[in-house]
C-alpha cells in the first residue's frame, strides 16, 4: 500500500528522519527509474544497480532539493548522470567477447527467441523491442516524455539541455522509433511467410 | 515531408501557438496529404503512450533502504566525532598551556641574580666542530634535486589519489 501522501509531504518526513517514507518514495518512482536505467544498461542486473545507486545519491542529497523543479524531475536528472557516468565505465571495461555473461547473455536471447511464438508477440512487445535498439539518449527522451509526465522544459532540465533541443531530439527519436518498429514487423511477416 | 511531420507532431504534443493550431486544423480538414499523416502520427502517439515500464525486482526498496542503512552504519569516526568536541578539547589544551605559561613568566626572576654561571662551567678545550667545509655546493645541489623529486613524486601520488576517489563516485 502505497502513501497517498505528496512527494514533497514524504520529503519533509524524511528529512525530519522517517526513513520509512523514504520507502514510500522509493516505491512510488522505483519503476520509471528502473525503466530509465534500462534504457541505458540492457541489462536487469546493470539496471538494478543504477537504480539503486540512484536512490541512494538522491537521500544523501534529499536536503540540497531545492524545490523549484518537481521531486522526479530532479530524481530523473540524478538517473541521467548516473546512467551516463555507468556507460563510460562500461566503455572503458569492454567485456571480451569470450566473457561468460556475454554468452550467456546471447544464448537467452537466442533461447527467448525459440520459446516466444510469434503469434503471441503483441505490438508492445515489439515496441519495447524498437526501444530496446534506440540509443539510450532517444529511447530516454521517448521515456521520459511518454511515461514520465514530463514538459519539453522539465525533460531539458533533467537532461540539461534546452527544451528546443528536447523538442528537435523527440521528433528525431520518434521517427527512429516509428522506423525500428516498421522493420522488425516486416521482419517478422518476412519470416512468418 | 519532414516539414509536415514535425508540423503535426507540435499539433498533437500541443506545442503550437492557437494561430498555429487553427490553420493546422483547417489542412487536416482539406488535404489528403496532412489527413493521411496526421491520423497515422495519431496511432503512433497512442502506441508511444502504452510503453510498458519495467518492474525492478521484488527486494528492490528494501535493498535500497538496506544499502542506506548499511551506508550509515559505515559512517569513519573521523565524520562521527562531532567537531564541536574537537574544538573543545583544543581549546582546552590552548587555554592551560597559555595559563601554565603565563603562570611560569609571571613568577620569574627577571634581575638575573639568581642565575648560575654558566660560562665558568665550559671546560676551555672545548671546540665546536667546524661544518662549513662539508657544506659544498654540489651537495646542497644534490639535496635540492632530491627535494624536487621527492616534491614530484607525492604531488603525483596526490593526482592519483584524487583521481581514483573522483572515479568511485
Amino acid at each position: 500500500m502505497q502513501s497517498k501522501l505528496s512527494d514533497i509531504e514524504l520529503i519533509d518526513q524524511v528529512l525530519a528522519g522517517n526513513q520509512a517514507a523514504y520507502a514510500d518514495l522509493v516505491k512510488r518512482h522505483q519503476r520509471f527509474v528502473f525503466t530509465l536505467a534500462m534504457r541505458f544498461a540492457k541489462g536487469r542486473e546493470d539496471a538494478e544497480e543504477i537504480a539503486q545507486d540512484c536512490f541512494i545519491k538522491a537521500y544523501r542529497s534529499l536536503g540540497s532539493f531545492q524545490r523549484q523543479s518537481k521531486f522526479s524531475t530532479w530524481l530523473y536528472s540524478i538517473v541521467y548522470t548516473t546512467a551516463m557516468t555507468f556507460l563510460r565505465k562500461k566503455r572503458v571495461d569492454t567485456d571480451s567477447i569470450d566473457d561468460e555473461n556475454t554468452f550467456i547473455q546471447v544464448e537467452n536471447q537466442s533461447s527467448a527467441y525459440d520459446v516466444n511464438n510469434v503469434e503471441n508477440k503483441s505490438r508492445s512487445f515489439y515496441l519495447n523491442q524498437a526501444i530496446e535498439q534506440l540509443l539510450p539518449d532517444d529511447a530516454t527522451i521517448i521515456t521520459l516524455f511518454y511515461k514520465g509526465e514530463q514538459s519539453l522544459e522539465e525533460i531539458g532540465q533533467a537532461l540539461g539541455m534546452e527544451a528546443n533541443t528536447v523538442k528537435v531530439k523527440l521528433f528525431r527519436a520518434r521517427q527512429r522509433l516509428k522506423e525500428k518498429l516498421e522493420r522488425n514487423l516486416k521482419h517478422e511477416a518476412k519470416e512468418l511467410i | 515531408m519532414n516539414n509536415i511531420e514535425e508540423t503535426l507532431w507540435n499539433y498533437i504534443d500541443g506545442n503550437c501557438t492557437p494561430d498555429e493550431q487553427s490553420v493546422i486544423s483547417t489542412l487536416i480538414a482539406s488535404d489528403e496529404a496532412y489527413r493521411l499523416k496526421y491520423q497515422e502520427l495519431l496511432a503512433l502517439n497512442k502506441e508511444f503512450a502504452a510503453i510498458e515500464l519495467e518492474e525492478p525486482s521484488m527486494a528492490f526498496t528494501y535493498n535500497v533502504i538496506e544499502a542506506i542503512r548499511t551506508e550509515q552504519a559505515q559512517v569513519p569516526l573521523k565524520a562521527a566525532i562531532n567537531k564541536r568536541i574537537i574544538l573543545g578539547i583544543t581549546l582546552f589544551f590552548v587555554i592551560t598551556l597559555t595559563g601554565f605559561l603565563i603562570y611560569t613568566l609571571g613568577s620569574m626572576d627577571w634581575s638575573g641574580q639568581g642565575m648560575p654561571d654558566l660560562a665558568a662551567k665550559v671546560p676551555a678545550n672545548f671546540k665546536v666542530p667546524d661544518v662549513s667545509s662539508h657544506i659544498s655546493k654540489p651537495l646542497v645541489e644534490g639535496f635540492m634535486f632530491f627535494d624536487v623529486v621527492l616534491a614530484l613524486f607525492l604531488f603525483d601520488t596526490y593526482l592519483r589519489r584524487k583521481n581514483i576517489s573522483k572515479q568511485a563516485n
